[in-house]
């Protein structure tokens, strides 16, 4: 079912100036519950602005968007609610830490929602443990903190609110493999033990075809492909039309099967392309 | 936010474009004057024709100009209601309750209205709309340049201009972006008391005050891997020439002074 919709949505920066620049055209997709769904595409192809439509930060200038159904735009006033529930982590979001203490700064969004004092220390020891921060680091100070750790203190910050659908702008640009891993990993937990959906945006296809059900595709504005994550790596001439590419395992084993190869279709891990090439190699 | 339009440069082809940068700090500098040296009907009817002679040689959309008027609606009706009730006359236009309008204070209200409207306007239309911020910091770095025997750090002083006019695009982005990350917790601007929503500051001027240092740490460190040592020998990339046309504009210029000082002399109707 689709928790998360968008109608036709067209957003413009900066209408009627010399630097119109239309970000979103005439854009529809949808977003099944309890997915973890992945949008990818270059920059500048609209992903960011996507993301701010999700939860009422930026009001598109056409079309709709549906949270259950129902349009967000349609009582502005409670677009705090939608906030909640709908929880956004910016790209770059380690520069948003402002409180003294990583704790603090994680219980400022459900201090936010009214919730009593009892229920954020659990709500922060949850998240922290979510995004792999040992409780030591949550007395700590923001600017004490590596750049990863300060990462994942802000994302523990939105988790914290418990939305039902946690969008994610490029959470492990600029971080280490195993800082991605942990991370993205860290994120999908949050997904399966509350069983929130979750929307992550990125430019790298491995991540997405490693930790994504579902994959989104935006290319000049637009969505180009979207669907499940084996609909989406099957049609590889679109990806590469955009400049996009199947992951390379992916690429090394459909190669392999040219060779005659006997290996599966729909490889898109390291670990599933050892397993498939052990069971041949017997 | 995304709307402030007061102070931009405007892309455009014409000839107030074209002008050298130097010569139209030069030339808003003696339209404002011009401005002040008017005195009577004629000469304000010239001012405001020229006004809108300029408006039509800068190709700007009036729409844009009108912009950049309206923040300082304010100040202007402030101005002219000053000059409509308190200035002093002859000839009584009305007069009810204690207070009296005078035909002088009408006049000189409209007056000031017009000088305010073509200040801001001219040196919208030379400066701030037709001239890119990095050739008009160039231009004040080049027509300060004599001030250099006087050991005053002309160069630096230019330098720091234009790094805070680039930085003021920046800085607005990164506030909007901070002030999105915090509504997107639950963030509450627009409700409660005085005290409430000062505090609702808070999350967003700390991580903007940290992120300015980090810029302008990341920023001077890019200058030195430069090897930028101040303005001593530097040269420039593109070097800007003074034209027949720009001469030709500041001989128009001064012909106008002069002419707004004939039309002063004329003395028809009511003086300031």
């Amino acid at each position: 079912m689709a928790v998360l919709s968008l109608e036709r949505v067209s957003y413009v920066y900066g209408e009627g100036t010399p630097f119109e620049i239309k970000a979103l055209d005439d854009v529809s997709l949808t977003v099944r519950e309890g997915s973890v769904t992945g949008i990818i595409g270059h920059t500048g192809s609209g992903k960011s602005t996507l993301v701010q439509l999700f939860n009422g930060l930026e009001k598109p200038q056409g079309g709709r968007v549906l949270l259950d159904g129902k349009d967000i735009w349609a009582e502005p006033k409670k677009m705090r609610d939608i906030r909640f529930r709908v929880g956004l982590v910016m790209q770059y979001p380690e520069y948003q830490l402002f409180e003294e203490t990583i704790a603090a700064d994680i219980a400022f969004g459900p201090r936010n929602m009214g919730l009593d004092e009892a229920e954020i220390g659990a709500r922060v020891a949850e998240a922290a443990a979510f995004v792999g921060l040992s409780p030591d680091v949550l007395d700590k100070s923001p600017f004490d903190l590596s750049g990863g750790q300060k990462r994942r203190a802000a994302i523990a910050g939105v988790m914290a609110m418990r939305p039902e659908i946690l969008v994610l702008d490029e959470p492990a640009a600029g971080l280490d493999p195993r800082g991605r891993d942990t991370i993205l990993q860290g994120i999908c937990a949050y997904g399966k033990k509350t069983g929130a959906t979750v929307i992550i945006v990125s430019h790298s296809m491995e991540d997405m075809a490693t930790y994504c059900d579902d994959i989104v595709v935006m290319a000049n504005a637009g969505v180009v492909l979207s669907g499940t994550r084996d609909e989406v790596f099957a049609k590889a001439e679109i990806l590469t039309s955009v400049g996009l590419d199947v992951p390379q395992i992916t690429q090394l084993c459909l190669l392999l099967r040219k060779q005659g190869v006997a290996l599966p279709e729909g490889i898109y891990t390291t670990e599933a392309a050892i397993t498939a090439l052990a069971k041949i190699l017997g | 936010m995304k709307n402030i339009a007061f102070g931009q440069y405007y892309p455009a082809h014409s000839p107030l474009h074209a002008m050298d940068a130097r010569m139209k700090v030069v030339l808003s500098v003696l339209y404002i004057v011009a401005a002040f040296l008017c005195k009577n009907v004629l000469s304000f009817a010239a001012l405001l024709l020229s006004a809108l002679l300029l408006l039509c040689l800068s190709r700007l959309p009036l729409r844009i100009v009108l912009r950049s008027l309206r923040p300082l609606f304010f100040i202007m009706l402030f101005t002219a209601m000053l000059n409509l009730f308190f200035s002093g006359g002859e000839t009584v236009l009305v007069s009810f309750w204690r207070i009296t309008i005078y035909v002088e204070g009408l006049y000189s209200a409209l007056f000031m209205l017009v000088r305010i409207l073509v200040l801001i306007f001219g040196t919208g239309v030379f400066l701030t709309y037709t001239t890119t911020p990095i050739a008009l910091t160039d231009a004040i770095e080049s027509l300060l340049s004599p001030l250099r025997i006087l050991k005053v750090p002309v160069h630096e002083f230019a330098m720091m201009m234009s790094i805070a006019l680039r930085f003021i695009p920046t800085l607005m982005e990164e506030t909007a972006k901070i002030m999105n990350a915090q509504k997107a917790r639950g963030v509450d601007f627009s409700s409660g008391g005085l005290i409430k929503r000062a505090k609702a500051l808070v999350p967003i001027l700390i991580p903007l005050i940290v992120s300015s240092f980090r810029r302008a740490d990341e920023l001077a460190m890019a200058m030195e891997c430069r090897c930028y040592r101040g303005g001593k020998g530097r040269t420039r990339m593109t070097v800007p020439h003074l034209h027949a046309g720009d001469f030709a504009a500041l001989a128009l210029m001064l012909l106008f002074g002069v002419g707004i000082l004939y039309l002063n002399r004329l003395g028809i109707g009511f003086t300031l």
